[in-house]
Protein backbone atom coordinates (compact mmCIF):
# COMPACT_ATOMS: atom_id res chain seq x y z
CA UNK A 1 0.00 0.00 0.00
CA UNK A 2 2.62 2.32 1.29
CA UNK A 3 4.99 1.86 -2.01
CA UNK A 4 1.77 2.14 -4.00
CA UNK A 5 1.40 5.25 -3.24
CA UNK A 6 5.20 6.27 -2.95
CA UNK A 7 5.18 5.23 -6.92
CA UNK A 8 2.11 7.13 -8.21
CA UNK A 9 3.62 10.58 -6.19
CA UNK A 10 6.97 9.35 -7.74
CA UNK A 11 5.60 9.61 -10.98
CA UNK A 12 3.12 12.21 -10.56
CA UNK A 13 6.73 14.57 -9.87
CA UNK A 14 8.59 13.05 -12.59
CA UNK A 15 5.41 14.40 -14.39
CA UNK A 16 6.00 17.75 -13.02
CA UNK A 17 9.76 17.57 -13.52
CA UNK A 18 8.99 17.00 -16.88
CA UNK A 19 6.88 19.44 -17.82
CA UNK A 20 9.22 21.90 -16.11
CA UNK A 21 11.78 21.09 -17.60
CA UNK A 22 10.16 21.76 -21.35
CA UNK A 23 8.58 25.07 -19.94
CA UNK A 24 12.61 25.92 -19.34
CA UNK A 25 13.53 24.97 -22.43
CA UNK A 26 10.46 26.78 -24.02
CA UNK A 27 11.60 29.90 -22.53
CA UNK A 28 15.01 29.78 -22.89
CA UNK A 29 15.14 29.19 -26.61
CA UNK A 30 12.15 31.40 -27.67
CA UNK A 31 13.01 34.50 -25.00
CA UNK A 32 15.31 36.08 -27.27
CA UNK A 33 13.01 36.04 -30.18
CA UNK A 34 10.02 37.13 -28.53
CA UNK A 35 12.53 40.17 -26.93
CA UNK A 36 13.34 41.51 -30.40
CA UNK A 37 9.58 41.57 -31.52
CA UNK A 38 8.76 43.19 -28.70
CA UNK A 39 11.22 45.87 -28.30
CA UNK A 40 10.24 46.11 -32.51
CA UNK A 41 6.66 47.29 -31.07
CA UNK A 42 7.39 49.72 -28.57
CA UNK A 43 8.11 52.98 -28.18
CA UNK A 44 11.91 54.42 -28.16
CA UNK A 45 11.72 55.65 -24.70
CA UNK A 46 9.69 52.52 -23.27
CA UNK A 47 12.40 50.19 -25.28
CA UNK A 48 15.44 52.55 -23.27
CA UNK A 49 13.56 52.50 -19.79
CA UNK A 50 15.22 50.54 -17.40
CA UNK A 51 12.17 48.91 -16.13
CA UNK A 52 11.66 46.16 -18.73
CA UNK A 53 8.32 45.22 -19.90
CA UNK A 54 8.06 41.62 -20.63
CA UNK A 55 4.49 41.81 -21.84
CA UNK A 56 3.41 44.52 -24.52
CA UNK A 57 0.32 46.77 -23.07
CA UNK A 58 0.77 47.85 -26.75
CA UNK A 59 1.79 47.52 -30.48
CA UNK A 60 3.75 50.31 -32.13
CA UNK A 61 4.22 49.55 -35.77
CA UNK A 62 5.72 53.27 -36.45
CA UNK A 63 9.32 51.76 -36.29
CA UNK A 64 8.58 49.20 -39.33
CA UNK A 65 6.99 52.58 -41.27
CA UNK A 66 10.00 54.32 -40.44
CA UNK A 67 12.65 51.72 -41.82
CA UNK A 68 10.90 51.61 -45.28
CA UNK A 69 10.61 55.63 -45.44
CA UNK A 70 12.50 57.17 -47.66
CA UNK A 71 14.15 59.39 -45.36
CA UNK A 72 15.69 56.63 -42.64
CA UNK A 73 19.19 56.52 -42.94
CA UNK A 74 19.14 53.23 -43.94
CA UNK A 75 18.00 51.90 -47.19
CA UNK A 76 16.23 48.72 -45.95
CA UNK A 77 13.62 48.40 -48.80
CA UNK A 78 16.30 48.95 -51.60
CA UNK A 79 19.07 46.19 -49.33
CA UNK A 80 16.17 43.54 -49.06
CA UNK A 81 15.55 44.05 -53.23
CA UNK A 82 19.59 43.66 -53.32
CA UNK A 83 19.65 40.55 -51.11
CA UNK A 84 16.92 39.11 -52.83
CA UNK A 85 18.55 39.50 -56.50
CA UNK A 86 21.90 38.18 -55.01
CA UNK A 87 20.23 35.46 -52.92
CA UNK A 88 18.16 34.03 -56.13
CA UNK A 89 21.00 34.00 -58.82
CA UNK A 90 23.08 31.82 -56.40
CA UNK A 91 20.32 29.64 -55.14
CA UNK A 92 20.16 28.87 -59.26
CA UNK A 93 23.48 28.60 -60.22
CA UNK A 94 24.61 26.83 -57.16
CA UNK A 95 21.74 24.32 -57.76
CA UNK A 96 22.71 24.60 -61.76
CA UNK A 97 26.35 23.60 -61.42
CA UNK A 98 25.57 21.02 -58.32
CA UNK A 99 23.10 18.50 -59.51
CA UNK A 100 25.11 17.04 -62.70
CA UNK A 101 28.21 16.94 -60.58
CA UNK A 102 26.42 15.35 -57.67
CA UNK A 103 24.63 12.70 -60.31
CA UNK A 104 28.03 12.38 -62.03
CA UNK A 105 29.80 11.79 -58.91
CA UNK A 106 27.61 8.88 -57.94
CA UNK A 107 25.96 7.32 -60.46
CA UNK A 108 28.62 7.34 -62.95
CA UNK A 109 32.01 6.62 -63.03
CA UNK A 110 34.58 9.63 -62.42
CA UNK A 111 38.40 9.77 -62.29
CA UNK A 112 39.24 10.76 -59.14
CA UNK A 113 35.94 10.71 -57.34
CA UNK A 114 36.96 9.81 -53.96
CA UNK A 115 39.56 12.80 -53.96
CA UNK A 116 36.70 15.27 -54.95
CA UNK A 117 33.90 14.00 -52.73
CA UNK A 118 37.15 14.24 -50.25
CA UNK A 119 37.82 17.65 -50.84
CA UNK A 120 34.26 18.96 -50.94
CA UNK A 121 33.48 18.16 -47.37
CA UNK A 122 37.50 18.54 -46.15
CA UNK A 123 36.95 22.21 -47.52
CA UNK A 124 34.69 23.02 -44.68
CA UNK A 125 37.20 22.69 -41.43
CA UNK A 126 39.58 25.75 -43.17
CA UNK A 127 38.20 29.05 -41.71
CA UNK A 128 37.19 31.05 -44.69
CA UNK A 129 39.08 34.08 -44.31
CA UNK A 130 42.10 31.47 -45.44
CA UNK A 131 40.38 31.98 -49.16
CA UNK A 132 39.26 35.73 -48.61
CA UNK A 133 42.77 37.22 -48.04
CA UNK A 134 43.24 36.25 -52.02
CA UNK A 135 39.78 36.99 -53.06
CA UNK A 136 39.28 40.24 -51.56
CA UNK A 137 42.99 41.27 -54.12
CA UNK A 138 41.35 39.22 -57.05
CA UNK A 139 38.03 41.21 -56.88
CA UNK A 140 39.07 44.38 -56.26
CA UNK A 141 41.86 43.78 -59.25
CA UNK A 142 39.17 42.57 -61.58
CA UNK A 143 36.73 45.53 -60.90
CA UNK A 144 34.33 43.32 -58.89
CA UNK A 145 34.33 45.30 -55.77
CA UNK A 146 30.92 47.06 -55.26
CA UNK A 147 29.19 44.25 -57.72
CA UNK A 148 26.44 41.84 -57.90
CA UNK A 149 28.35 39.54 -59.54
CA UNK A 150 31.64 39.97 -57.39
CA UNK A 151 29.08 39.01 -54.45
CA UNK A 152 27.66 35.48 -55.85
CA UNK A 153 30.99 34.35 -57.50
CA UNK A 154 32.03 34.01 -53.73
CA UNK A 155 28.38 33.05 -52.29
CA UNK A 156 28.05 30.07 -55.25
CA UNK A 157 31.39 28.92 -54.26
CA UNK A 158 31.08 29.17 -50.89
CA UNK A 159 28.05 27.28 -51.04
CA UNK A 160 28.68 24.46 -53.13
CA UNK A 161 30.88 21.89 -51.83
CA UNK A 162 27.84 21.47 -49.23
CA UNK A 163 25.03 22.40 -52.18
CA UNK A 164 26.84 18.85 -54.04
CA UNK A 165 26.90 16.88 -50.91
CA UNK A 166 23.40 17.20 -50.21
CA UNK A 167 22.15 16.69 -53.98
CA UNK A 168 24.16 13.74 -53.67
CA UNK A 169 22.00 12.54 -50.98
CA UNK A 170 19.24 12.99 -52.89
CA UNK A 171 20.54 11.28 -56.16
CA UNK A 172 21.45 8.60 -54.17
CA UNK A 173 17.82 7.52 -53.08
CA UNK A 174 16.82 7.55 -56.92
CA UNK A 175 16.47 3.61 -57.29
CA UNK A 176 19.35 2.51 -59.56
CA UNK A 177 16.36 -0.01 -61.31
CA UNK A 178 14.34 3.17 -63.05
CA UNK A 179 17.96 4.18 -64.45
CA UNK A 180 18.45 0.62 -65.84
CA UNK A 181 14.59 0.57 -66.53
CA UNK A 182 15.40 3.60 -69.19
CA UNK A 183 18.61 2.54 -70.55
CA UNK A 184 17.22 -0.11 -71.78
CA UNK A 185 13.96 1.60 -73.05
CA UNK A 186 16.79 3.01 -75.11
CA UNK A 187 16.86 6.36 -73.27
CA UNK A 188 20.75 8.28 -73.67
CA UNK A 189 22.05 10.33 -71.17
CA UNK A 190 20.38 13.57 -72.21
CA UNK A 191 17.02 11.86 -72.00
CA UNK A 192 17.71 9.83 -68.89
CA UNK A 193 18.67 13.27 -67.07
CA UNK A 194 15.93 15.53 -68.44
CA UNK A 195 12.77 13.16 -68.33
CA UNK A 196 13.92 11.00 -65.31
CA UNK A 197 16.49 12.08 -62.98
CA UNK A 198 15.54 15.72 -62.90
CA UNK A 199 11.77 15.03 -62.48
CA UNK A 200 12.43 12.47 -59.80
CA UNK A 201 14.81 15.59 -58.02
CA UNK A 202 12.53 17.61 -58.23
CA UNK A 203 11.34 17.59 -53.87
CA UNK A 204 15.76 17.47 -53.64
CA UNK A 205 16.35 20.58 -56.48
CA UNK A 206 13.51 22.58 -54.12
CA UNK A 207 15.12 21.60 -50.98
CA UNK A 208 18.54 22.71 -52.61
CA UNK A 209 16.84 26.42 -53.98
CA UNK A 210 15.95 27.03 -50.47
CA UNK A 211 19.13 26.05 -48.92
CA UNK A 212 21.10 28.35 -51.20
CA UNK A 213 18.71 31.11 -50.76
CA UNK A 214 19.16 30.94 -47.09
CA UNK A 215 22.71 30.70 -47.20
CA UNK A 216 23.17 33.97 -49.34
CA UNK A 217 20.37 35.73 -47.90
CA UNK A 218 22.17 35.42 -43.98
CA UNK A 219 25.37 35.93 -45.49
CA UNK A 220 27.86 38.66 -43.80
CA UNK A 221 31.84 38.29 -44.09
CA UNK A 222 31.63 38.25 -48.25
CA UNK A 223 29.54 42.07 -47.98
CA UNK A 224 31.45 43.10 -45.39
CA UNK A 225 34.69 42.62 -47.09
CA UNK A 226 33.73 43.01 -50.62
CA UNK A 227 31.40 46.02 -50.91
CA UNK A 228 31.24 49.25 -49.28
CA UNK A 229 28.65 51.13 -50.84
CA UNK A 230 24.99 51.64 -49.71
CA UNK A 231 23.68 50.93 -53.56
CA UNK A 232 24.52 47.32 -52.93
CA UNK A 233 24.15 47.13 -49.19
CA UNK A 234 22.66 43.44 -48.53
CA UNK A 235 20.05 43.28 -45.34
CA UNK A 236 22.92 41.60 -42.97
CA UNK A 237 24.86 44.40 -43.78
CA UNK A 238 22.66 47.35 -43.33
CA UNK A 239 21.57 45.49 -39.77
CA UNK A 240 25.16 46.28 -38.92
CA UNK A 241 25.25 49.81 -40.21
CA UNK A 242 22.01 50.65 -38.54
CA UNK A 243 23.86 49.73 -35.19
CA UNK A 244 25.29 52.95 -35.40
CA UNK A 245 23.30 55.44 -36.72
CA UNK A 246 19.15 54.35 -36.17
CA UNK A 247 17.50 54.07 -33.27
CA UNK A 248 16.99 50.48 -31.52
CA UNK A 249 13.69 50.13 -32.30
CA UNK A 250 14.24 50.42 -35.54
CA UNK A 251 16.82 48.17 -35.45
CA UNK A 252 14.63 45.34 -34.14
CA UNK A 253 12.26 46.03 -36.40
CA UNK A 254 15.14 45.59 -39.78
CA UNK A 255 16.36 42.69 -37.62
CA UNK A 256 12.50 40.47 -37.78
CA UNK A 257 12.25 41.63 -41.15
CA UNK A 258 15.72 40.21 -42.48
CA UNK A 259 15.05 37.33 -39.98
CA UNK A 260 11.40 36.45 -41.16
CA UNK A 261 11.81 35.34 -44.48
CA UNK A 262 14.61 32.66 -43.37
CA UNK A 263 12.43 31.62 -40.27
CA UNK A 264 9.25 31.04 -42.68
CA UNK A 265 11.64 29.40 -45.53
CA UNK A 266 12.98 26.86 -42.50
CA UNK A 267 9.75 26.18 -41.62
CA UNK A 268 8.77 25.13 -45.88
CA UNK A 269 12.21 23.23 -45.92
CA UNK A 270 11.87 20.88 -42.76
CA UNK A 271 8.67 19.46 -44.17
CA UNK A 272 10.38 19.44 -47.64
CA UNK A 273 13.35 17.59 -45.86
CA UNK A 274 10.69 15.16 -43.66
CA UNK A 275 8.40 14.56 -46.55
CA UNK A 276 11.87 13.18 -48.94
CA UNK A 277 13.13 11.58 -45.73
CA UNK A 278 10.30 9.52 -45.40
CA UNK A 279 9.68 8.77 -48.68
CA UNK A 280 13.26 7.35 -49.20
CA UNK A 281 12.39 5.17 -45.94
CA UNK A 282 9.07 3.65 -47.55
CA UNK A 283 10.47 2.66 -50.59
CA UNK B 1 32.94 -15.42 -83.38
CA UNK B 2 36.22 -14.36 -81.59
CA UNK B 3 36.49 -11.12 -83.59
CA UNK B 4 32.63 -10.54 -83.41
CA UNK B 5 33.58 -10.47 -79.29
CA UNK B 6 36.32 -8.22 -79.87
CA UNK B 7 34.18 -6.05 -81.76
CA UNK B 8 31.59 -5.88 -78.84
CA UNK B 9 34.25 -5.39 -76.33
CA UNK B 10 35.66 -2.66 -78.26
CA UNK B 11 32.99 -0.95 -78.62
CA UNK B 12 31.92 -1.41 -74.72
CA UNK B 13 34.95 0.06 -73.59
CA UNK B 14 34.28 2.98 -76.40
CA UNK B 15 31.60 3.97 -75.06
CA UNK B 16 33.00 3.71 -71.27
CA UNK B 17 35.26 5.62 -72.05
CA UNK B 18 32.69 8.09 -73.53
CA UNK B 19 30.99 8.07 -70.47
CA UNK B 20 33.34 9.07 -68.66
CA UNK B 21 34.34 12.19 -70.65
CA UNK B 22 30.61 13.07 -70.07
CA UNK B 23 31.06 12.52 -66.45
CA UNK B 24 33.66 14.53 -65.81
CA UNK B 25 32.44 17.08 -68.01
CA UNK B 26 29.29 17.06 -65.79
CA UNK B 27 31.36 17.28 -62.58
CA UNK B 28 34.81 20.19 -64.44
CA UNK B 29 31.98 23.12 -63.18
CA UNK B 30 32.05 22.71 -60.32
CA UNK B 31 35.43 21.17 -59.45
CA UNK B 32 36.72 24.38 -61.69
CA UNK B 33 34.56 26.40 -59.59
CA UNK B 34 36.27 24.83 -56.12
CA UNK B 35 39.48 25.17 -57.46
CA UNK B 36 38.87 29.08 -58.26
CA UNK B 37 37.71 30.34 -55.17
CA UNK B 38 40.08 27.35 -52.28
CA UNK B 39 42.69 25.93 -54.11
CA UNK B 40 43.52 28.91 -55.83
CA UNK B 41 43.34 31.42 -52.98
CA UNK B 42 44.87 29.05 -50.18
CA UNK B 43 47.75 28.59 -51.94
CA UNK B 44 47.80 32.32 -52.92
CA UNK B 45 47.30 32.69 -48.95
CA UNK B 46 50.07 30.60 -48.15
CA UNK B 47 52.44 32.41 -50.59
CA UNK B 48 51.44 35.56 -48.43
CA UNK B 49 52.16 33.90 -45.71
CA UNK B 50 56.37 34.04 -46.70
CA UNK B 51 55.95 37.40 -48.28
CA UNK B 52 56.08 40.92 -47.50
CA UNK B 53 53.26 42.37 -49.13
CA UNK B 54 52.34 45.96 -49.74
CA UNK B 55 48.30 47.28 -50.34
CA UNK B 56 49.01 51.17 -50.90
CA UNK B 57 48.95 52.16 -53.34
CA UNK B 58 48.05 49.13 -54.87
CA UNK B 59 48.77 45.33 -54.03
CA UNK B 60 52.20 44.26 -54.32
CA UNK B 61 54.31 41.44 -53.18
CA UNK B 62 57.44 43.15 -52.01
CA UNK B 63 59.61 40.34 -51.51
CA UNK B 64 60.20 36.35 -49.82
CA UNK B 65 60.51 36.52 -45.87
CA UNK B 66 60.70 33.62 -45.29
CA UNK B 67 58.95 32.28 -42.21
CA UNK B 68 59.47 36.03 -40.57
CA UNK B 69 55.13 35.87 -40.31
CA UNK B 70 55.11 32.57 -38.75
CA UNK B 71 57.75 33.92 -35.84
CA UNK B 72 56.11 37.17 -35.93
CA UNK B 73 52.86 35.36 -34.84
CA UNK B 74 54.30 32.85 -32.36
CA UNK B 75 56.76 35.43 -30.33
CA UNK B 76 53.38 37.27 -30.14
CA UNK B 77 51.72 37.37 -27.08
CA UNK B 78 48.32 38.68 -28.60
CA UNK B 79 48.47 35.84 -30.84
CA UNK B 80 49.14 33.44 -27.39
CA UNK B 81 46.33 35.20 -26.10
CA UNK B 82 44.06 34.67 -29.29
CA UNK B 83 45.41 31.27 -29.22
CA UNK B 84 44.09 29.97 -25.55
CA UNK B 85 40.91 32.32 -26.17
CA UNK B 86 40.05 30.16 -29.45
CA UNK B 87 40.43 26.76 -27.29
CA UNK B 88 38.84 27.37 -24.56
CA UNK B 89 35.91 28.93 -26.82
CA UNK B 90 35.98 26.12 -28.75
CA UNK B 91 36.07 23.66 -25.85
CA UNK B 92 33.34 25.47 -24.13
CA UNK B 93 30.86 25.86 -26.85
CA UNK B 94 31.43 22.27 -27.30
CA UNK B 95 30.90 20.96 -24.14
CA UNK B 96 27.97 23.12 -23.03
CA UNK B 97 25.87 22.58 -26.60
CA UNK B 98 26.15 18.78 -26.54
CA UNK B 99 25.09 18.70 -22.53
CA UNK B 100 21.86 20.92 -22.89
CA UNK B 101 21.04 19.15 -26.64
CA UNK B 102 21.62 15.52 -24.91
CA UNK B 103 19.64 16.69 -22.20
CA UNK B 104 17.24 18.58 -24.38
CA UNK B 105 16.80 15.74 -26.56
CA UNK B 106 16.00 13.08 -23.78
CA UNK B 107 13.10 15.30 -22.98
CA UNK B 108 12.08 15.84 -26.44
CA UNK B 109 12.58 11.76 -26.60
CA UNK B 110 9.61 11.18 -23.71
CA UNK B 111 6.19 11.37 -24.91
CA UNK B 112 4.31 14.41 -23.02
CA UNK B 113 1.80 17.41 -24.23
CA UNK B 114 2.79 19.87 -26.03
CA UNK B 115 5.65 17.72 -27.12
CA UNK B 116 5.58 19.13 -31.07
CA UNK B 117 5.24 22.59 -29.79
CA UNK B 118 8.15 22.39 -27.66
CA UNK B 119 10.27 20.55 -30.69
CA UNK B 120 9.87 23.44 -33.44
CA UNK B 121 10.85 26.40 -30.79
CA UNK B 122 13.34 24.54 -30.43
CA UNK B 123 14.58 24.38 -34.09
CA UNK B 124 13.59 28.07 -33.91
CA UNK B 125 17.62 30.06 -33.34
CA UNK B 126 18.63 27.86 -35.59
CA UNK B 127 16.52 29.59 -38.73
CA UNK B 128 17.56 33.49 -37.26
CA UNK B 129 20.66 34.86 -39.68
CA UNK B 130 23.71 34.78 -37.27
CA UNK B 131 23.89 38.84 -37.04
CA UNK B 132 20.51 39.11 -36.50
CA UNK B 133 20.95 36.86 -33.35
CA UNK B 134 23.96 39.02 -32.73
CA UNK B 135 21.80 41.89 -32.51
CA UNK B 136 18.79 40.29 -30.59
CA UNK B 137 21.28 39.05 -28.34
CA UNK B 138 23.02 43.09 -27.92
CA UNK B 139 19.15 44.05 -27.03
CA UNK B 140 19.51 41.11 -24.25
CA UNK B 141 22.85 41.17 -22.97
CA UNK B 142 22.17 45.64 -22.65
CA UNK B 143 23.39 46.38 -19.26
CA UNK B 144 21.02 49.33 -18.50
CA UNK B 145 17.83 47.89 -20.34
CA UNK B 146 18.81 45.04 -21.45
CA UNK B 147 16.40 41.48 -21.13
CA UNK B 148 18.92 39.81 -18.95
CA UNK B 149 19.32 42.81 -16.09
CA UNK B 150 15.46 43.08 -16.15
CA UNK B 151 14.85 39.49 -15.64
CA UNK B 152 17.41 39.50 -12.48
CA UNK B 153 15.78 42.67 -11.57
CA UNK B 154 12.17 41.10 -11.74
CA UNK B 155 12.99 38.17 -9.62
CA UNK B 156 14.54 40.59 -6.80
CA UNK B 157 18.09 40.58 -7.99
CA UNK B 158 20.16 43.51 -8.46
CA UNK B 159 20.34 43.29 -12.56
CA UNK B 160 23.90 45.50 -13.12
CA UNK B 161 25.88 43.09 -14.59
CA UNK B 162 27.77 44.59 -17.71
CA UNK B 163 28.07 41.36 -19.98
CA UNK B 164 29.48 42.81 -22.41
CA UNK B 165 31.82 45.37 -20.18
CA UNK B 166 34.61 42.53 -19.16
CA UNK B 167 37.09 40.71 -21.24
CA UNK B 168 35.99 37.22 -19.53
CA UNK B 169 32.27 38.13 -19.38
CA UNK B 170 32.26 39.07 -22.69
CA UNK B 171 33.59 36.12 -24.01
CA UNK B 172 31.11 34.29 -22.18
CA UNK B 173 28.17 36.46 -23.70
CA UNK B 174 29.72 35.33 -27.13
CA UNK B 175 29.39 31.58 -25.85
CA UNK B 176 25.89 31.96 -24.75
CA UNK B 177 24.87 33.35 -27.90
CA UNK B 178 26.38 30.54 -29.54
CA UNK B 179 25.17 27.98 -27.37
CA UNK B 180 22.01 29.48 -28.57
CA UNK B 181 22.26 29.16 -31.81
CA UNK B 182 23.66 25.72 -32.16
CA UNK B 183 21.43 24.19 -29.67
CA UNK B 184 19.11 23.50 -32.20
CA UNK B 185 21.59 21.74 -34.56
CA UNK B 186 23.15 19.23 -32.08
CA UNK B 187 19.62 18.71 -30.23
CA UNK B 188 17.84 17.31 -34.02
CA UNK B 189 21.15 14.78 -34.45
CA UNK B 190 21.36 13.87 -31.23
CA UNK B 191 17.50 13.32 -30.63
CA UNK B 192 17.78 11.00 -34.31
CA UNK B 193 20.74 9.04 -32.60
CA UNK B 194 18.71 7.97 -29.47
CA UNK B 195 15.77 7.15 -31.40
CA UNK B 196 18.22 4.59 -33.03
CA UNK B 197 18.66 3.27 -29.60
CA UNK B 198 16.28 0.84 -29.48
CA UNK B 199 14.01 1.17 -26.29
CA UNK B 200 14.43 -2.89 -25.70
CA UNK B 201 17.86 -2.39 -25.02
CA UNK B 202 17.57 0.37 -22.58
CA UNK B 203 14.83 -1.86 -20.62
CA UNK B 204 16.49 -4.62 -20.58
CA UNK B 205 19.15 -2.49 -18.88
CA UNK B 206 16.73 -1.70 -16.70
CA UNK B 207 15.42 -4.81 -15.57
CA UNK B 208 19.04 -6.13 -14.96
CA UNK B 209 18.62 -3.43 -11.99
CA UNK B 210 20.01 -0.41 -13.73
CA UNK B 211 18.89 2.76 -12.54
CA UNK B 212 18.52 5.89 -14.50
CA UNK B 213 21.76 7.10 -13.98
CA UNK B 214 23.77 3.74 -14.73
CA UNK B 215 21.53 2.96 -17.70
CA UNK B 216 22.63 6.31 -19.22
CA UNK B 217 26.17 5.63 -18.11
CA UNK B 218 26.66 2.18 -19.19
CA UNK B 219 23.99 2.03 -21.87
CA UNK B 220 22.72 5.20 -23.68
CA UNK B 221 25.79 7.18 -23.61
CA UNK B 222 28.53 4.57 -25.13
CA UNK B 223 25.67 3.58 -28.41
CA UNK B 224 25.42 7.56 -28.51
CA UNK B 225 29.22 8.23 -28.97
CA UNK B 226 29.24 7.11 -32.49
CA UNK B 227 25.82 10.41 -32.84
CA UNK B 228 27.96 12.62 -30.10
CA UNK B 229 31.15 12.88 -31.69
CA UNK B 230 30.71 13.77 -34.87
CA UNK B 231 28.06 16.43 -33.35
CA UNK B 232 31.52 17.81 -31.74
CA UNK B 233 33.55 17.67 -34.92
CA UNK B 234 30.48 20.21 -36.42
CA UNK B 235 30.35 22.71 -33.48
CA UNK B 236 33.91 23.19 -33.03
CA UNK B 237 34.67 23.66 -36.58
CA UNK B 238 32.14 26.00 -35.89
CA UNK B 239 33.42 26.87 -33.32
CA UNK B 240 36.73 28.10 -34.90
CA UNK B 241 34.91 29.78 -37.68
CA UNK B 242 32.76 32.25 -35.73
CA UNK B 243 32.62 35.47 -36.92
CA UNK B 244 29.14 37.60 -36.93
CA UNK B 245 28.80 37.29 -33.65
CA UNK B 246 31.51 38.41 -32.56
CA UNK B 247 32.01 41.07 -34.90
CA UNK B 248 28.71 42.46 -33.59
CA UNK B 249 28.38 41.85 -29.76
CA UNK B 250 32.05 43.10 -29.20
CA UNK B 251 34.47 43.92 -32.13
CA UNK B 252 36.81 41.47 -30.59
CA UNK B 253 37.28 43.64 -27.48
CA UNK B 254 37.17 44.65 -24.22
CA UNK B 255 40.65 44.51 -24.44
CA UNK B 256 41.12 41.61 -27.22
CA UNK B 257 38.90 39.58 -24.55
CA UNK B 258 37.13 38.01 -27.38
CA UNK B 259 39.19 38.22 -30.36
CA UNK B 260 40.25 34.30 -31.23
CA UNK B 261 42.39 33.49 -34.03
CA UNK B 262 39.64 33.83 -36.79
CA UNK B 263 38.52 36.99 -35.79
CA UNK B 264 42.56 38.43 -34.88
CA UNK B 265 43.11 37.04 -38.98
CA UNK B 266 40.45 39.74 -39.86
CA UNK B 267 41.58 42.66 -37.70
CA UNK B 268 45.06 41.53 -38.81
CA UNK B 269 43.71 41.59 -42.88
CA UNK B 270 40.91 43.92 -43.40
CA UNK B 271 41.94 46.45 -40.43
CA UNK B 272 45.49 46.57 -40.38
CA UNK B 273 45.84 45.35 -43.87
CA UNK B 274 48.89 43.40 -43.24
CA UNK B 275 47.97 40.45 -44.95
CA UNK B 276 51.65 38.87 -44.48
CA UNK B 277 51.03 37.99 -40.93
CA UNK B 278 47.47 37.67 -41.62
CA UNK B 279 48.14 34.64 -43.91
CA UNK B 280 50.25 33.43 -41.46
CA UNK B 281 47.77 33.31 -38.68
CA UNK B 282 44.98 31.68 -40.58
CA UNK B 283 47.86 28.89 -41.35
CA UNK B 284 48.28 28.57 -37.66
CA UNK B 285 44.37 28.74 -36.85
CA UNK B 286 43.94 26.23 -39.92
CA UNK B 287 46.86 23.34 -38.51
CA UNK B 288 45.00 23.90 -35.04
CA UNK B 289 41.82 22.83 -36.40
CA UNK B 290 42.74 20.31 -38.50
CA UNK B 291 44.67 18.71 -35.40
CA UNK B 292 41.81 18.74 -33.48
CA UNK B 293 39.78 16.98 -36.21
CA UNK B 294 41.69 14.75 -36.53
CA UNK B 295 42.24 13.89 -32.92
CA UNK B 296 38.03 13.49 -33.16
CA UNK B 297 38.08 11.84 -36.25
CA UNK B 298 40.19 9.25 -34.48
CA UNK B 299 37.85 8.98 -31.42
CA UNK B 300 35.05 8.72 -33.63
CA UNK B 301 36.75 5.74 -35.28
CA UNK B 302 37.54 4.00 -31.90
CA UNK B 303 33.59 4.84 -30.66
CA UNK B 304 32.38 3.37 -33.32
CA UNK B 305 34.60 0.24 -32.87
CA UNK B 306 33.30 0.21 -28.89
CA UNK B 307 29.77 0.41 -30.07
CA UNK B 308 29.99 -2.45 -32.37
CA UNK B 309 31.10 -5.09 -30.02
Amino acid sequence: MVALVGASAGRRLKRVLTYGAALLVLVVTAFPLYGIILTSIQTEPDIRSPDVAFVPTYIETEHYQRIFDETSGIPVAESMVNSLVVALATAFLTVAIAVPAAYALHRMSVPGRRIILGGFAAIYILPTLLFVLPLFIAVVQLGLYDTYIGLVLPYVAFTLPFMVWIMGSFVRAIPVEVEEMARIDGAGLRQLMFRIIIPLLRPGIFAGLLLGFILAWVEFLTPLLFTSDLSILTVTLGLFRSTMDIAIGQLAAATVITALPVILITAVFQRNISEVVTAGVER
Amino acid sequence: MTTQGQVVEVRASRTRRRGRLVAAAMVAPAVLVVCGVYAYPALSTLAYSVSKIDLSPRFRIEGFVWLKNFINQLTDPHFWQATWITIYFGVMLCLVTVVLSFLIALLLNKTFFGRGLLRVTVLLPWAVPPVASGVLWVQMFHAEFGFLNGLIRAFGGEGGIIWLGGSTIALHSVLITEVWRWIPFATLFILAGLQIVPKSVREAAAIDGAGSWRGFRHVTFPLMLPVVVPVVIFLFVWAMKVFDTIFVLTRGGPTRGTTTLNFLTYRQGFVQFDFGNAAATAYLLSALTVVVIAGLGWMLARSRKLAGT
